[in-house]
């Protein structure tokens, strides 16, 4: 177990140094100057001599070499720099400021989602062909297929603009603010367009996954011996089908980015696929090779214990 | 103030298309400028002195609506208008350019200039207080612009100091101002420059001082998150008198379709970066929300690289201009909110030049211009010479859906008299570089070119300007403008810039379609506004208004 870890740990620290690179040499490829950023809307008078001086004083003449060694000796003493636009504002805190809200929406997202998902797919997977089948695959179908930006906008107008002059207040819920998380009834949306999308995937996911184990010799055996319905679904299939779902939700951990920077967009959520993207676009180069360098850890983590969750789940698979 | 109860199919079908214009990217589109035109007030604004009958009130919070986040609160941010209007509420300049286009005094009391225009005295209010208690005196003034007009110090407003040789505080409510050579511009540049509390700054550094500012301004910092959200709270001892509003709040939301929800919902009254605009004239009509129109100081314009064999010659960039119906484009694509474009300068200026050349749509002149340069089409229809393709690429910035729809439009004006253009999509740092640096032909975007208040355009067409995006060199015109900023009046000044508008409009380094109409949506439980502004810098002024529910 313990050189299975190593190796595994080994393996991860040398994928986030070549990733840190690789982002290092990428987000430099995009043509563009943050400078031209900060300078606003063509209201300031500004001279070239100028715009040096300032690309001086942030560092931005340096050669790309001694950017990177400055940038990574200081990330490992756990200095992740100073934002280019945000000035003052270490990116440590940006982004663990950011973290946080990211998360807190997809874990109550999946949590939702898994608690759905998972009996739905049993369900449907069980009763075949059965008219909850039907409506199971037709509604993760549509979940799959609506995309969170349109699905989210149209949350909005209907929850935020059109129930509360139908309807006034919610009963329970009061008024639900079309962005934001000022409250705790600005998670709703979120979650909800977050929620859907998943839930659509792990049905998919489990409800395949029940059909074929349950198409398998040792669950016709378990029945053959005579093991109650529950038994046999819930020992036999249920636990062996869950395998592809956690697997799921690793890769899902793992594009946690892309899959929140569209809702957090939307809903004006400050969360880090939103600092990711408006960093890109604003060459905040500190900012986008941290969060990278944080987010290849965050996923190396995840491999690490789904690999390990396999064990736990299917006793076949030994760590080793 | 009540909302209408109906939902139309009419309503759900706008809703639905809105998604379509609704890009994640917007937040990054550096569109239009920080100040604007001439005056249109519109909509409810003149129901607003009978609903001010009761005057001013004091308390509640005032939210708005703004695209990206705020990156810092001292004066180096002053550009982007997000950070703008809240920094100017927290400080104050000197002077200030109002609402009006009109130059202010604000710390200064009194300012008098030389008679060669080399010194400037401000004589400075007394009793002005900064947020903890301490008196603003002439050496915050020094301080502060001698610290931003440091090279060394990198701050994006360093060429507001222009021509500045030292700065002075004989005595404690004096500062005097010696430039080493005579600049025109000078009032209007410091108009951007907010005066910080000297010995805080000093403490804590400019880095530190961003994020947590103290200055005279009519409102204090209360919290700052630049991603999500920033609140101010009324100042007591503001040396105009307490504001009347308790809280101002400005609200960071990317996508534009949910800032106009949120001033539907009444979660906002105001967008300070404006919304679609279909979307603000759709409010316009409605009786609880007042719209301002106001022309913008900008030109929406395609910057040309005249530096690439196919722009570089006049007769082509001419011929270009005869291509686009400019009117068509504004009442199509701007739902008629812009006025063509026939100068660098708006028609809010009062060094505009009424008698320029224009350029009327006509695509049979400009296909003779074309050929008169030597353009013939080939065997594609694609005007060529000497082997050059007449072919070159529009950039637009990456997600700019209320832009890119111009740039297709002129693509097939373009093509009828055989040019040929291709669209891409970049960042909006991407193009910056790019056509500062003569690597991209052309793009689409706001830019200003000398404002309503002062006309100076150096830094775009002079051809050591720091935004020269048509890498534009013209001798007489660099003339022109180093002679024009050398004298202060506007009789000696007029012919200058009159030249100038002159050579713009045979050289037609850029081109010009429109100057847009701004629009600011206010909630009409805003009073107080202003009645027939000029342009958006009223929110300096929000420490006058009140809200009356």
């Amino acid at each position: 177990m313990l050189p299975y870890l190593a190796r595994r740990i080994l393996q991860g620290a040398i994928v986030i140094v070549l990733i840190s690179v690789g982002t290092f040499i990428i987000i430099r490829l995009i043509p563009g100057d943050p400078t031209y950023l900060l300078l606003g809307e063509g209201e300031i008078r500004i001279s070239q001599e100028q715009i040096d001086a300032i690309r001086r004083r942030w560092g931005l003449d340096r050669p790309y070499h001694e950017q990177y060694l400055i940038w990574a000796g200081n990330l490992l003493r756990g200095d992740f720099g100073d934002s280019l636009i945000r000035r003052g504002i270490p990116v440590r805190e940006m982004i663990f400021e950011a973290i946080p809200v990211t998360i807190r929406l997809n874990v109550i997202s999946l949590a939702l989602a898994l608690g759905v998902a998972i009996p739905a797919g049993i369900i449907a997977g069980v009763r075949r062909n059965s008219s909850f089948d039907y409506s199971t695959s037709v509604g993760s179908t549509l979940g799959v297929a609506l995309p969170n930006f349109w699905l989210g906008l149209m949350l909005i107008v209907l929850f935020a603009l059109y129930v509360p002059r139908w309807f006034g207040d919610l009963p329970l819920i009061g008024r639900i603010p079309p962005f934001g998380l000022k409250s705790w009834q600005g998670y709703i949306l979120p979650i909800l367009v977050l929620t859907t999308e998943q839930m659509a995937v792990l049905t998919r996911v489990m409800r395949a996954s029940m059909l074929e184990v349950l198409s398998q010799d040792y669950v016709r055996t378990a029945y053959a011996k005579g093991l109650p319905n529950i038994t046999v679904l819930v020992r036999h299939a249920v636990r062996n089908a869950l395998l592809p779902v956690v697997t799921v939700i690793g890769f899902r951990i793992a594009f946690i980015l892309s899959g929140t920077i569209v809702v957090e967009t939307v809903f004006a959520i400050p969360g880090i696929g939103r600092l990711f993207t408006d960093s890109i676009f604003r060459l905040d180069y500190q900012v986008v090779q941290s969060l990278v360098v944080v987010l290849a850890v965050l996923v190396v983590v995840v491999n690490l214990l789904t690999d390990l969750a396999y064990a736990i789940i299917d006793p076949r698979i030994r760590i080793n | 103030m009540k909302q209408k109860q109906t939902l139309t199919r009419r309503d759900f079908l706008r809703y639905s298309a809105m998604t379509g214009s609704a890009a994640f990217l917007v937040a990054c589109a550096p569109a239009a400028p920080a100040a604007e035109g001439e005056a249109e007030p519109a909509a409810a604004a003149d129901e607003a002195p009978a609903a001010e009958m009761s005057g001013p009130k004091q308390g509640g919070t005032m939210t708005w609506v703004g695209h990206q986040e705020i990156a810092g609160l001292s004066p180096a941010f002053m550009g982007p208008t997000v950070h703008w209007v809240m920094i100017v509420n927290i400080h104050n300049p000197l002077v200030a350019v109002n609402e009006f286009n009109e130059l202010e005094n604000v710390l200064a009391q009194s300012i008098d200039v030389s008679e060669d225009g080399l010194t400037y005295t401000f004589k400075l209010h007394e009793g002005v207080l900064f947020h903890d208690g301490t008196e603003l005196t002439a050496d915050d003034v020094a301080y502060t612009y001698d610290y931003y007009r440091n090279p060394d110090n990198g701050a994006p407003i360093v060429g507001s100091f222009t021509g500045i040789g030292s700065v002075e505080a004989p005595d404690k409510y004096t500062v005097q101002v010696n430039m080493d050579n005579v600049n025109a511009a000078s009032l209007a540049s410091w108009a951007t420059v907010p005066i910080v509390h000297s010995a805080y700054h000093a403490e804590v550094g400019e880095e530190t001082y961003s994020t947590a500012p103290i200055g005279t301004g009519p409102y204090k910092l209360r919290e700052w998150r630049p991603a999500e959200f920033t609140e101010l709270e009324a100042f007591d001892d503001h040396f105009r008198g307490r504001p009347n509003i308790d809280v101002l709040r400005e609200d960071i939301v990317p996508e534009p379709s949910v800032r106009m929800i949120a001033l539907q919902t009444g979660e906002a009254d105001s967008a300070v970066w404006p919304l679609l605009v279909e979307d603000s004239i759709f409010l316009e009509a409605e009786p609880n929300f007042v719209n301002f129109r106001t022309l913008a100081n900008s030109i929406k314009h395609f910057p040309l690289n005249n530096s690439i064999p196919q722009l570089a010659e006049k007769e082509v960039r001419q011929a270009l201009m005869h291509a686009l119906d400019r009117q068509r484009i504004i009442d199509e694509l701007w739902n008629g909110a812009a006025q063509v474009s026939h100068s660098n300068l708006t028609p809010a200026s009062p060094y505009h030049h009424s008698g320029l050349k224009q350029y009327d749509f006509d695509p049979q002149e400009a296909a003779a211009l074309l050929d008169g340069a030597g353009w013939a089409a080939g065997g594609d229809g694609i005007r060529e010479k000497d082997g050059q393709k007449l072919s070159f690429t529009i950039t637009t910035i990456t997600g700019d859906q209320a832009r890119r729809p111009i740039a297709e439009l002129a693509q097939l004006m373009f093509a009828d008299v055989g040019v040929d253009v291709q669209l891409e999509e970049a960042p909006v740092a991407t193009i910056l570089q790019g056509m500062r640096e003569g690597t991209m032909d052309a793009s689409l975007y706001n830019w200003t070119y000398g404002s309503a208040v002062e006309p100076d355009p150096f830094s775009t067409l002079h051809s050591t300007g720091g935004n020269n995006f048509a890498q534009f060199n013209n001798a007489r015109m660099d003339e022109l403008i180093e002679q024009g900023l050398q004298v202060v009046s506007y009789a000696e000044r007029e012919p200058y810039y009159h030249e100038i508008q002159e050579i713009f409009a045979e050289e037609q380094p850029v081109l010009n379609l429109q100057f847009d109409e701004w629009m600011n949506v206010f909630n009409a439980r805003i009073k107080g506004l202003p009645e027939g502004p000029k342009n958006s810098l009223m929110y300096q002024q929000a420490y006058k208004w009140w809200i009356e529910e």
